[in-house]
């Protein structure tokens, strides 16, 4: 089976856990725990008639964009970049931590997960947002860790765009 | 080259109110090298540092399961991991991401080898003994961690002291799933119940750290976390000169606060070096 490496990555407290936890096991908790260093997960997909065993490294949310540990982010053969949609800083945060992951593993297959959307009344992006990352070349979705809507849609792209490209 | 140093200490006491000691820990070195005996490369020096490497592991297992079973368990437990790691080491150890996803899949399937060898011994519909398994490779510059149950995991870093494991017991998935708040289930014996156990209903927790010089690790069993607060455990690493004077006084303390379960801990210290 082909297996993959996947990276999530985001500032603190966007939903990167929960996001995994949502896809791999169906669940979501309201309980907020901080990860500490990299907690590791894995799940299998079909993409192109081909299953992929997806290896999921949940990274530590950072408070600053600098301190995220590219160690971890050696072979990689995609991200899954977390951002909290009610924290309209964390969609800045997410192209300056493209820029960190780039200069450390290079241009790797990435999507970029807008996340809490069910949290329409906090929403903070605004169309001309969309419409940049559109520009920027992304490959973006809206999802909802608590809901699950988008979650198996992100991976399944993301897991798509390695295997297209490797 | 920076190859780390640890300095690692394991104990364990029945503590005073117990006739028998459940707990089980290993403290192991594992080698893989290579010696040059003879070359005619010049670089031979070089060679020679370069195919040594070494790999800490440290395990903390405490069974459950009433009579001998939670000793067997947790012995059982260890000494399956042990022959399975011993008989796998093909890896080698150091930073190679090549490698490191080698290492964390023989880490998982040793512990579920321990697993079907207490499944073996006690066959049944699941309620025979289990155990508890926290396991933590060290090779510099990170620590690889397999985690089942609720023996803990901490480092402590620059002063600040973190748990690295989350308790797999039944108050905290109910407390995950929004069933009860944490003062409900603090009113509860749900603290006391394992969610996740070896021989038991697994569900191993993979995860990793990186190391930096003057880490602390601890691994311990709910029988020291029981007596010993995290202030009073940051404050005994950070006063102690060694692994074995850390892990004897944080035993020592979990005594003095009355002893109440088995006590035991796995200390190293790490550095870098190089």
């Amino acid at each position: 089976m082909i297996q993959k490496k996947i990276c999530m990555v985001g500032v603190f407290g966007t939903g990167k856990t929960s996001l995994v936890r949502q896809f791999v096991h169906s669940k979501f908790s309201e309980r907020y725990l901080s990860t500490v260093g990299v907690k590791i997960d894995r799940k299998s997909v079909e993409v192109d008639g081909e299953d992929v065993n997806l290896l999921l490294w949940d990274l530590a949310g950072r408070d600053d964009v600098e301190d995220i540990q590219t160690s971890y982010l050696r072979g990689a053969a995609g991200v899954l970049y977390v951002v909290d949609g009610t924290r309209r800083e964390t969609f800045d945060q997410a192209f300056e931590l493209r820029d960190v992951v780039r200069g450390a593993i290079g241009h790797v297959p990435a999507v970029i997960a807008l996340n809490k959307s069910d949290l329409r009344d906090a929403w903070a992006l605004a169309p001309a947002d969309m419409t940049r990352l559109e520009e920027d070349g992304w490959n973006a979705i809206a999802t909802s860790a608590k809901d699950g809507i988008g979650v198996e849609e992100a991976f399944r792209r993301l897991a798509l765009a390695t295997v297209r490209t490797a | 080259m920076h190859l780390g140093e640890f300095d690692v200490f394991g104990a364990t006491h029945p503590g005073k109110k117990r006739e028998q000691n459940e707990d089980q820990f290993l403290v192991a070195t594992l080698h893989k090298a290579m010696e040059v005996r003879q070359t005619s490369l010049d670089s031979a020096d070089a060679l020679a540092q370069s195919t040594r490497s070494d790999a800490h592991l440290l395990v903390v297992a405490d069974g459950v399961g009433g009579h001998a079973g939670g000793r067997v368990a947790s012995g059982t437990a260890v000494e399956a991991l042990t022959e399975y790691i011993a008989q796998t080491t093909g890896v080698s150890y150091g930073l190679d991401v090549a490698l490191e996803e080698e290492l964390l899949g023989q880490l998982e399937r040793a512990v579920r080898h321990s697993h079907a060898r207490i499944k073996s011994h006690f066959p049944g519909a699941g309620t025979g003994p289990a155990t508890t398994l926290t396991m933590v490779t060290l090779t510099w510059p990170r620590a690889y961690v397999v985690h089942v149950g609720d023996s803990r995991g901490y480092y402590l870093r620059k002063g600040r002291l973190k748990q690295f494991t989350q308790d797999q017991t039944m108050a905290e998935l109910l407390i995950d799933e929004g069933v009860m708040s944490e003062g409900q289930a603090d009113g509860t014996n749900l603290h006391n119940v394992l969610a996740s156990a070896v021989g038991g209903t697994i569900k191993p927790v993979i995860s990793l750290l990186d190391l930096q010089d003057e880490d602390w690790i601890v691994l311990c069993s709910d029988g020291l976390t029981k007596h010993v607060e995290d202030d009073v455990m940051r404050a005994t690493l950070e006063s102690s000169a060694s692994a074995e004077a850390a892990c004897e006084s944080l035993i020592q303390q979990a005594l003095d606060g009355g002893g109440s379960d088995n006590i035991t801990a796995v200390v190293a210290r790490c550095s870098a070096s190089g």
